[in-house]
Protein backbone atom coordinates (compact mmCIF):
# COMPACT_ATOMS: atom_id res chain seq x y z
CA UNK A 1 0.00 0.00 0.00
CA UNK A 2 2.33 2.23 0.75
CA UNK A 3 4.38 1.71 -2.51
CA UNK A 4 0.95 2.33 -4.08
CA UNK A 5 1.46 5.70 -2.43
CA UNK A 6 4.65 6.68 -3.01
CA UNK A 7 3.95 5.34 -6.76
CA UNK A 8 0.87 7.82 -6.83
CA UNK A 9 2.99 10.85 -5.65
CA UNK A 10 5.51 10.22 -8.27
CA UNK A 11 2.75 9.82 -10.98
CA UNK A 12 1.42 13.01 -10.18
CA UNK A 13 4.67 14.76 -9.85
CA UNK A 14 5.84 12.83 -13.38
CA UNK A 15 2.52 13.80 -14.79
CA UNK A 16 4.14 17.77 -14.22
CA UNK A 17 7.02 16.87 -16.15
CA UNK A 18 5.63 15.60 -19.25
CA UNK A 19 4.18 18.97 -19.99
CA UNK A 20 6.25 21.40 -21.67
CA UNK A 21 8.14 23.44 -19.70
CA UNK A 22 7.74 26.48 -21.69
CA UNK A 23 3.82 26.29 -21.44
CA UNK A 24 2.78 27.71 -17.98
CA UNK A 25 -0.61 27.75 -18.14
CA UNK A 26 -0.58 23.40 -18.91
CA UNK A 27 1.76 23.23 -16.20
CA UNK A 28 -0.22 25.45 -14.05
CA UNK A 29 -3.03 23.48 -14.66
CA UNK A 30 -1.88 19.78 -14.22
CA UNK A 31 -0.64 21.48 -11.12
CA UNK A 32 -4.23 21.97 -10.16
CA UNK A 33 -5.37 18.31 -11.50
CA UNK A 34 -2.93 17.08 -8.94
CA UNK A 35 -4.60 19.37 -6.37
CA UNK A 36 -8.24 18.07 -7.20
CA UNK A 37 -7.19 14.70 -7.33
CA UNK A 38 -5.91 14.97 -3.64
CA UNK A 39 -8.97 16.73 -3.21
CA UNK A 40 -11.19 13.83 -4.06
CA UNK A 41 -8.94 11.18 -2.13
CA UNK A 42 -8.98 13.50 1.01
CA UNK A 43 -12.73 14.11 0.23
CA UNK A 44 -14.16 10.60 -0.56
CA UNK A 45 -12.47 9.22 3.15
CA UNK A 46 -13.96 12.60 4.39
CA UNK A 47 -17.11 11.95 2.99
CA UNK A 48 -17.18 8.15 4.62
CA UNK A 49 -17.62 6.68 0.38
CA UNK A 50 -13.73 5.45 1.22
CA UNK A 51 -12.38 3.52 4.32
CA UNK A 52 -9.74 5.65 5.73
CA UNK A 53 -6.20 4.89 4.86
CA UNK A 54 -3.32 6.78 6.29
CA UNK A 55 -1.13 5.73 3.81
CA UNK A 56 -3.46 7.58 1.10
CA UNK A 57 -4.05 10.68 3.33
CA UNK A 58 -0.16 10.80 3.89
CA UNK A 59 -0.09 11.30 0.18
CA UNK A 60 -2.91 13.67 -0.58
CA UNK A 61 -1.16 15.71 1.88
CA UNK A 62 2.05 15.62 0.42
CA UNK A 63 0.90 16.21 -2.93
CA UNK A 64 -0.99 19.59 -1.70
CA UNK A 65 2.71 20.17 -0.16
CA UNK A 66 4.95 19.69 -3.19
CA UNK A 67 1.92 21.32 -5.41
CA UNK A 68 1.48 24.56 -2.60
CA UNK A 69 5.63 24.90 -2.93
CA UNK A 70 5.75 24.96 -7.23
CA UNK A 71 2.70 26.51 -7.63
CA UNK A 72 3.46 30.30 -7.80
CA UNK A 73 6.49 30.08 -9.96
CA UNK A 74 4.28 29.30 -13.10
CA UNK A 75 2.03 33.17 -13.58
CA UNK A 76 5.26 34.97 -15.89
CA UNK A 77 4.02 38.10 -17.23
CA UNK A 78 2.13 37.19 -20.27
CA UNK A 79 0.61 33.84 -19.18
CA UNK A 80 -2.84 35.72 -18.57
CA UNK A 81 -3.34 35.30 -22.01
CA UNK A 82 -4.29 32.22 -23.79
CA UNK A 83 -6.59 29.12 -22.80
CA UNK A 84 -6.86 29.93 -19.16
CA UNK A 85 -9.12 30.33 -15.84
CA UNK A 86 -6.52 32.62 -14.19
CA UNK A 87 -8.14 36.10 -13.34
CA UNK A 88 -6.25 39.25 -14.51
CA UNK A 89 -6.04 39.74 -10.72
CA UNK A 90 -3.56 37.37 -10.28
CA UNK A 91 -1.38 40.29 -11.95
CA UNK A 92 -3.39 42.72 -10.87
CA UNK A 93 -2.57 42.39 -7.65
CA UNK A 94 0.56 40.15 -7.76
CA UNK A 95 1.18 40.96 -4.10
CA UNK A 96 -2.26 39.85 -2.99
CA UNK A 97 -2.09 36.41 -5.02
CA UNK A 98 1.54 36.21 -3.27
CA UNK A 99 -0.19 36.55 -0.01
CA UNK A 100 -2.88 34.03 -0.55
CA UNK A 101 0.03 31.47 -1.92
CA UNK A 102 1.88 31.67 1.39
CA UNK A 103 -0.91 31.00 3.46
CA UNK A 104 -1.66 28.00 1.36
CA UNK A 105 1.68 26.98 1.64
CA UNK A 106 1.98 27.55 5.51
CA UNK A 107 -1.38 25.39 5.46
CA UNK A 108 -0.04 23.04 3.70
CA UNK A 109 3.44 22.58 5.12
CA UNK A 110 1.91 22.09 8.65
CA UNK A 111 -0.61 19.21 7.30
CA UNK A 112 2.74 18.09 6.13
CA UNK A 113 4.21 18.13 9.55
CA UNK A 114 1.17 17.21 11.21
CA UNK A 115 0.89 13.56 8.91
CA UNK A 116 4.33 12.38 10.02
CA UNK A 117 5.87 9.64 8.30
CA UNK A 118 2.74 7.45 8.79
CA UNK A 119 0.20 9.76 7.89
CA UNK A 120 -2.07 10.59 10.53
CA UNK A 121 -3.43 7.80 13.09
CA UNK A 122 -7.02 8.38 12.35
CA UNK A 123 -9.54 10.47 10.30
CA UNK A 124 -9.94 12.51 13.05
CA UNK A 125 -6.61 13.79 12.63
CA UNK A 126 -6.41 14.00 8.93
CA UNK A 127 -9.61 16.07 9.35
CA UNK A 128 -8.21 18.46 11.29
CA UNK A 129 -4.69 18.75 8.95
CA UNK A 130 -6.37 19.13 6.08
CA UNK A 131 -9.13 21.09 5.94
CA UNK A 132 -7.10 24.20 6.81
CA UNK A 133 -5.00 23.36 3.41
CA UNK A 134 -8.68 22.21 1.56
CA UNK A 135 -10.01 25.84 2.52
CA UNK A 136 -7.15 27.65 0.99
CA UNK A 137 -8.93 26.50 -2.95
CA UNK A 138 -12.49 28.07 -1.93
CA UNK A 139 -10.21 31.40 -0.50
CA UNK A 140 -7.93 31.95 -3.68
CA UNK A 141 -10.39 31.32 -6.42
CA UNK A 142 -12.97 33.37 -4.86
CA UNK A 143 -10.60 36.29 -5.76
CA UNK A 144 -7.97 34.99 -8.25
CA UNK A 145 -9.97 32.74 -10.85
CA UNK A 146 -12.31 33.70 -13.36
CA UNK A 147 -15.77 32.69 -12.30
CA UNK A 148 -17.67 30.64 -14.56
CA UNK A 149 -21.18 32.54 -14.01
CA UNK B 1 -79.97 58.69 -14.16
CA UNK B 2 -76.34 60.38 -14.85
CA UNK B 3 -76.11 61.75 -11.01
CA UNK B 4 -76.71 57.83 -9.67
CA UNK B 5 -74.22 56.45 -12.01
CA UNK B 6 -71.31 58.84 -10.97
CA UNK B 7 -72.98 58.55 -7.23
CA UNK B 8 -72.50 54.88 -7.73
CA UNK B 9 -69.12 54.59 -9.42
CA UNK B 10 -67.86 57.45 -6.63
CA UNK B 11 -68.84 54.52 -3.88
CA UNK B 12 -67.35 51.95 -5.33
CA UNK B 13 -64.38 53.58 -5.48
CA UNK B 14 -64.45 54.56 -1.95
CA UNK B 15 -65.14 50.96 -1.15
CA UNK B 16 -62.49 49.50 -3.44
CA UNK B 17 -60.19 51.98 -1.51
CA UNK B 18 -61.48 50.84 1.87
CA UNK B 19 -61.24 47.50 0.97
CA UNK B 20 -57.36 47.80 -0.25
CA UNK B 21 -57.01 49.95 3.22
CA UNK B 22 -58.07 47.01 5.05
CA UNK B 23 -56.27 44.34 3.10
CA UNK B 24 -53.58 45.67 3.09
CA UNK B 25 -52.50 47.20 6.55
CA UNK B 26 -49.74 45.87 8.44
CA UNK B 27 -50.29 43.60 10.83
CA UNK B 28 -48.36 42.43 14.03
CA UNK B 29 -48.92 41.08 17.17
CA UNK B 30 -48.91 42.79 20.50
CA UNK B 31 -46.44 42.20 23.35
CA UNK B 32 -48.99 39.79 25.27
CA UNK B 33 -48.82 37.09 22.64
CA UNK B 34 -45.29 36.24 23.63
CA UNK B 35 -46.14 35.13 27.12
CA UNK B 36 -46.92 31.81 25.83
CA UNK B 37 -43.44 31.12 24.48
CA UNK B 38 -39.87 31.31 26.94
CA UNK B 39 -37.06 33.53 27.09
CA UNK B 40 -34.66 33.67 24.41
CA UNK B 41 -31.11 31.71 25.01
CA UNK B 42 -28.24 33.30 23.04
CA UNK B 43 -26.59 30.04 22.39
CA UNK B 44 -29.02 28.67 20.41
CA UNK B 45 -29.42 31.87 19.00
CA UNK B 46 -26.19 31.62 17.51
CA UNK B 47 -27.08 28.78 15.50
CA UNK B 48 -30.03 30.58 13.94
CA UNK B 49 -28.12 33.52 13.29
CA UNK B 50 -25.23 31.08 11.02
CA UNK B 51 -28.44 29.27 9.40
CA UNK B 52 -30.23 32.47 8.70
CA UNK B 53 -26.61 33.66 7.35
CA UNK B 54 -27.46 37.48 8.86
CA UNK B 55 -24.16 38.43 8.87
CA UNK B 56 -23.60 38.07 4.91
CA UNK B 57 -25.78 41.24 4.33
CA UNK B 58 -26.19 43.31 7.74
CA UNK B 59 -22.14 42.62 8.38
CA UNK B 60 -20.22 45.63 6.91
CA UNK B 61 -19.29 44.83 3.37
CA UNK B 62 -16.37 42.87 2.98
CA UNK B 63 -16.05 42.13 6.77
CA UNK B 64 -14.40 38.68 7.54
CA UNK B 65 -13.56 36.52 10.37
CA UNK B 66 -14.83 37.85 14.08
CA UNK B 67 -16.00 41.24 12.15
CA UNK B 68 -18.91 39.71 10.77
CA UNK B 69 -20.41 39.83 13.91
CA UNK B 70 -20.61 43.73 13.57
CA UNK B 71 -23.63 44.31 12.20
CA UNK B 72 -23.84 47.39 11.39
CA UNK B 73 -25.39 47.29 7.74
CA UNK B 74 -24.47 49.39 4.59
CA UNK B 75 -24.27 46.46 1.87
CA UNK B 76 -26.36 47.35 -1.50
CA UNK B 77 -28.62 45.37 -3.37
CA UNK B 78 -28.91 46.71 -6.83
CA UNK B 79 -32.12 45.34 -8.05
CA UNK B 80 -34.65 45.40 -11.07
CA UNK B 81 -37.10 47.72 -8.31
CA UNK B 82 -33.83 50.07 -6.90
CA UNK B 83 -31.45 50.14 -4.64
CA UNK B 84 -32.01 48.25 -1.10
CA UNK B 85 -29.41 49.39 1.75
CA UNK B 86 -29.30 46.91 4.74
CA UNK B 87 -29.47 48.30 7.84
CA UNK B 88 -27.77 48.31 11.22
CA UNK B 89 -29.03 45.65 12.97
CA UNK B 90 -26.56 46.00 16.13
CA UNK B 91 -27.32 46.68 19.41
CA UNK B 92 -26.33 50.29 18.56
CA UNK B 93 -29.71 52.03 20.59
CA UNK B 94 -29.62 55.15 18.14
CA UNK B 95 -28.63 53.22 14.74
CA UNK B 96 -29.08 49.45 15.82
CA UNK B 97 -31.71 47.63 17.52
CA UNK B 98 -30.87 48.59 20.74
CA UNK B 99 -34.20 49.69 21.21
CA UNK B 100 -36.55 47.25 20.55
CA UNK B 101 -38.29 44.69 22.67
CA UNK B 102 -39.20 41.23 21.90
CA UNK B 103 -42.02 41.83 19.78
CA UNK B 104 -40.67 44.61 18.02
CA UNK B 105 -38.46 41.80 16.37
CA UNK B 106 -40.50 38.77 15.73
CA UNK B 107 -43.27 41.70 14.50
CA UNK B 108 -40.23 42.66 11.59
CA UNK B 109 -39.23 38.51 11.24
CA UNK B 110 -42.19 36.95 11.13
CA UNK B 111 -45.17 39.57 10.21
CA UNK B 112 -42.44 42.45 7.81
CA UNK B 113 -43.75 45.24 9.80
CA UNK B 114 -41.17 47.67 11.35
CA UNK B 115 -41.52 49.35 14.89
CA UNK B 116 -43.18 52.06 12.88
CA UNK B 117 -46.03 50.32 11.88
CA UNK B 118 -44.90 50.07 8.15
CA UNK B 119 -44.59 47.07 5.85
CA UNK B 120 -40.91 46.03 5.34
CA UNK B 121 -39.65 45.81 1.30
CA UNK B 122 -38.91 41.60 0.95
CA UNK B 123 -35.72 42.44 -0.07
CA UNK B 124 -35.29 41.58 3.93
CA UNK B 125 -36.26 37.67 3.34
CA UNK B 126 -39.46 37.72 6.27
CA UNK B 127 -41.27 35.67 3.62
CA UNK B 128 -38.74 33.25 4.13
CA UNK B 129 -39.07 33.78 8.27
CA UNK B 130 -42.48 33.48 8.62
CA UNK B 131 -42.10 29.80 8.43
CA UNK B 132 -40.00 30.10 11.69
CA UNK B 133 -40.68 29.35 15.16
CA UNK B 134 -40.94 31.92 17.52
CA UNK B 135 -38.77 30.35 20.04
CA UNK B 136 -36.02 30.31 17.40
CA UNK B 137 -36.58 34.03 16.29
CA UNK B 138 -36.27 35.21 20.19
CA UNK B 139 -33.19 32.80 20.73
CA UNK B 140 -31.45 34.66 17.60
CA UNK B 141 -32.47 38.07 19.14
CA UNK B 142 -31.03 36.89 22.43
CA UNK B 143 -28.23 36.21 20.25
CA UNK B 144 -28.32 39.82 18.35
CA UNK B 145 -27.96 41.13 21.93
CA UNK B 146 -24.78 40.00 22.93
CA UNK B 147 -23.02 41.54 19.37
CA UNK B 148 -20.69 44.52 19.76
CA UNK B 149 -22.78 47.77 18.58
CA UNK B 150 -21.90 49.39 15.26
CA UNK B 151 -22.30 53.39 15.33
CA UNK B 152 -23.04 53.56 11.23
CA UNK B 153 -26.41 55.21 10.48
CA UNK B 154 -28.30 53.10 7.63
CA UNK B 155 -28.94 55.27 4.64
CA UNK B 156 -32.48 55.29 3.05
CA UNK B 157 -33.22 52.73 -0.01
CA UNK B 158 -33.12 54.16 -3.48
CA UNK B 159 -36.61 53.34 -5.09
CA UNK B 160 -38.18 54.67 -8.07
CA UNK B 161 -41.93 55.30 -8.18
CA UNK B 162 -44.30 52.91 -7.67
CA UNK B 163 -41.97 51.07 -5.38
CA UNK B 164 -41.95 53.70 -2.47
CA UNK B 165 -45.23 53.39 -1.93
CA UNK B 166 -45.06 50.69 0.89
CA UNK B 167 -48.69 50.24 1.55
CA UNK B 168 -49.05 48.13 -1.87
CA UNK B 169 -46.01 45.89 -0.23
CA UNK B 170 -49.37 44.03 2.22
CA UNK B 171 -50.98 43.25 -1.16
CA UNK B 172 -47.91 41.27 -1.95
CA UNK B 173 -47.98 39.46 0.98
CA UNK B 174 -51.40 38.06 0.89
CA UNK B 175 -50.75 36.56 -2.43
CA UNK B 176 -46.69 35.65 -1.35
CA UNK B 177 -46.09 35.18 1.87
CA UNK B 178 -47.23 31.81 3.57
CA UNK B 179 -46.44 30.59 7.28
CA UNK B 180 -46.91 26.90 6.33
CA UNK B 181 -43.97 24.64 4.77
CA UNK B 182 -43.85 24.53 0.99
CA UNK B 183 -43.00 21.24 0.17
CA UNK B 184 -45.31 18.77 1.58
CA UNK B 185 -44.00 15.76 3.27
CA UNK B 186 -45.79 12.64 4.54
CA UNK B 187 -46.42 12.62 8.16
CA UNK B 188 -43.63 10.02 8.59
CA UNK B 189 -41.06 11.76 7.01
CA UNK B 190 -37.39 11.22 8.37
CA UNK B 191 -36.85 13.60 11.38
CA UNK B 192 -34.02 15.02 9.02
CA UNK B 193 -35.79 16.04 6.32
CA UNK B 194 -38.38 17.99 8.27
CA UNK B 195 -35.64 19.67 10.02
CA UNK B 196 -34.00 20.20 6.71
CA UNK B 197 -37.73 21.63 5.51
CA UNK B 198 -37.55 23.87 7.82
CA UNK B 199 -33.81 25.09 7.66
CA UNK B 200 -34.31 25.86 3.85
CA UNK B 201 -37.78 27.28 3.64
CA UNK B 202 -37.57 29.10 6.97
CA UNK B 203 -34.28 30.56 8.24
CA UNK B 204 -31.78 29.83 5.44
CA UNK B 205 -34.25 31.18 2.79
CA UNK B 206 -32.36 29.09 0.19
CA UNK B 207 -35.39 29.99 -2.08
CA UNK B 208 -34.95 33.54 -2.02
CA UNK B 209 -31.76 32.89 -4.86
CA UNK B 210 -32.68 29.54 -5.96
CA UNK B 211 -36.37 29.95 -6.99
CA UNK B 212 -37.15 32.24 -9.94
CA UNK B 213 -39.78 35.41 -9.18
CA UNK B 214 -42.13 36.80 -10.94
CA UNK B 215 -42.71 40.56 -12.48
CA UNK B 216 -43.98 40.84 -8.98
CA UNK B 217 -40.90 39.72 -7.26
CA UNK B 218 -42.77 36.86 -5.65
CA UNK B 219 -41.17 33.43 -5.64
CA UNK B 220 -42.84 30.89 -8.22
CA UNK B 221 -43.32 28.18 -5.92
CA UNK B 222 -44.10 25.25 -8.96
CA UNK B 223 -40.75 26.38 -9.62
CA UNK B 224 -39.25 25.46 -6.07
CA UNK B 225 -35.23 25.59 -6.18
CA UNK B 226 -35.29 25.31 -9.74
CA UNK B 227 -32.42 28.13 -10.38
CA UNK B 228 -32.98 31.64 -11.15
CA UNK B 229 -31.53 34.82 -12.55
CA UNK B 230 -29.64 36.39 -9.88
CA UNK B 231 -31.25 38.89 -8.28
CA UNK B 232 -27.80 41.35 -8.79
CA UNK B 233 -25.87 41.19 -12.39
CA UNK B 234 -26.26 39.23 -15.29
CA UNK B 235 -25.40 35.52 -13.77
CA UNK B 236 -27.40 32.39 -12.74
CA UNK B 237 -28.01 30.71 -9.64
CA UNK B 238 -28.22 27.21 -9.99
CA UNK B 239 -30.90 23.99 -9.73
CA UNK B 240 -30.60 22.51 -6.69
CA UNK B 241 -33.83 20.24 -6.99
CA UNK B 242 -32.95 16.54 -7.17
CA UNK B 243 -33.32 16.28 -11.45
CA UNK B 244 -30.77 16.02 -14.05
CA UNK B 245 -30.64 20.04 -14.91
CA UNK B 246 -30.09 20.14 -11.05
CA UNK B 247 -28.03 18.40 -8.77
CA UNK B 248 -29.78 14.78 -9.07
CA UNK B 249 -26.41 13.31 -9.19
CA UNK B 250 -25.28 14.47 -5.68
CA UNK B 251 -25.29 12.26 -3.19
CA UNK B 252 -26.97 12.88 0.62
CA UNK B 253 -23.11 12.80 1.70
CA UNK B 254 -22.31 14.92 -1.47
CA UNK B 255 -24.35 17.76 -0.45
CA UNK B 256 -23.53 17.92 3.40
CA UNK B 257 -19.56 17.88 2.20
CA UNK B 258 -20.40 20.67 0.03
CA UNK B 259 -21.38 22.42 2.95
CA UNK B 260 -19.16 21.84 5.59
CA UNK B 261 -15.95 22.09 2.79
CA UNK B 262 -17.15 24.09 -0.11
CA UNK B 263 -15.82 20.81 -2.63
CA UNK B 264 -18.52 20.16 -5.57
CA UNK B 265 -18.35 16.55 -6.37
CA UNK B 266 -16.05 17.02 -8.60
CA UNK B 267 -13.81 18.73 -6.45
CA UNK B 268 -13.90 22.03 -7.71
CA UNK B 269 -14.98 24.81 -4.78
CA UNK B 270 -17.58 26.66 -4.19
CA UNK B 271 -17.96 30.50 -6.11
CA UNK B 272 -19.59 33.47 -6.05
CA UNK B 273 -22.26 34.44 -4.04
CA UNK B 274 -22.61 31.11 -2.39
CA UNK B 275 -19.03 31.28 -0.75
CA UNK B 276 -20.24 33.41 1.98
CA UNK B 277 -23.32 31.13 2.31
CA UNK B 278 -21.59 28.01 2.42
CA UNK B 279 -18.89 29.74 5.00
CA UNK B 280 -21.88 30.32 7.30
CA UNK B 281 -23.21 26.42 6.85
CA UNK B 282 -19.87 25.50 7.70
CA UNK B 283 -20.28 26.62 11.34
CA UNK B 284 -23.89 24.56 11.69
CA UNK B 285 -23.79 21.38 13.56
CA UNK B 286 -23.27 19.00 11.23
CA UNK B 287 -26.59 17.28 11.74
CA UNK B 288 -28.07 20.63 9.97
CA UNK B 289 -25.95 19.94 7.21
CA UNK B 290 -27.00 16.55 6.68
CA UNK B 291 -30.58 17.59 7.11
CA UNK B 292 -30.36 20.46 4.36
CA UNK B 293 -29.05 17.89 2.16
CA UNK B 294 -31.68 15.09 3.35
CA UNK B 295 -34.34 17.63 2.41
CA UNK B 296 -32.46 18.61 -1.17
CA UNK B 297 -33.24 14.89 -2.08
CA UNK B 298 -36.39 15.01 -1.31
CA UNK B 299 -37.96 18.31 -3.23
CA UNK B 300 -39.76 18.33 -6.36
CA UNK B 301 -37.82 17.44 -8.91
CA UNK B 302 -37.56 20.41 -11.93
CA UNK B 303 -36.36 20.56 -14.90
CA UNK B 304 -34.34 23.43 -16.87
CA UNK B 305 -32.40 26.26 -16.14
Amino acid sequence: MKRLAISLSALLVSSVAVVAADDPIAVRQSLMQAVAGAAGASGGMLKGEIDYNPVVAKAAIATLYGVSQAYGDYFPEGSQNGDTDAAPEIWEDMEGFHNALADFQADAAAAFEAAGKDGPADLAAFKAAVQPVLSNCRDCHESFRIQDD
Amino acid sequence: MLRNLLFGGAALAVLAGAAFWFLTRPEGIGSSALAAVGPGDATRGERIFWAGGCASCHARPEAEGERLLELSGGLELETAFGTFVAPNISPDPAQGIGEWDESVFVNAMLHGVSPEGKHYYPAFPYPSYARMETQDVLDLFAYLKTLPPAAEETAPHRLSFPYTMRRGIGLWKLIYMHEEPLVELPADAPEAVLRGRYLVEGPGHCGECHTPRSFAGGLQFERWLAGAPALEGDGRVPNITPSSAGIGSWSVADITYYLESGFTPDFDSVGGEMVAVQKNMARLPEEDRAAIAAYLKAVPEVEGE
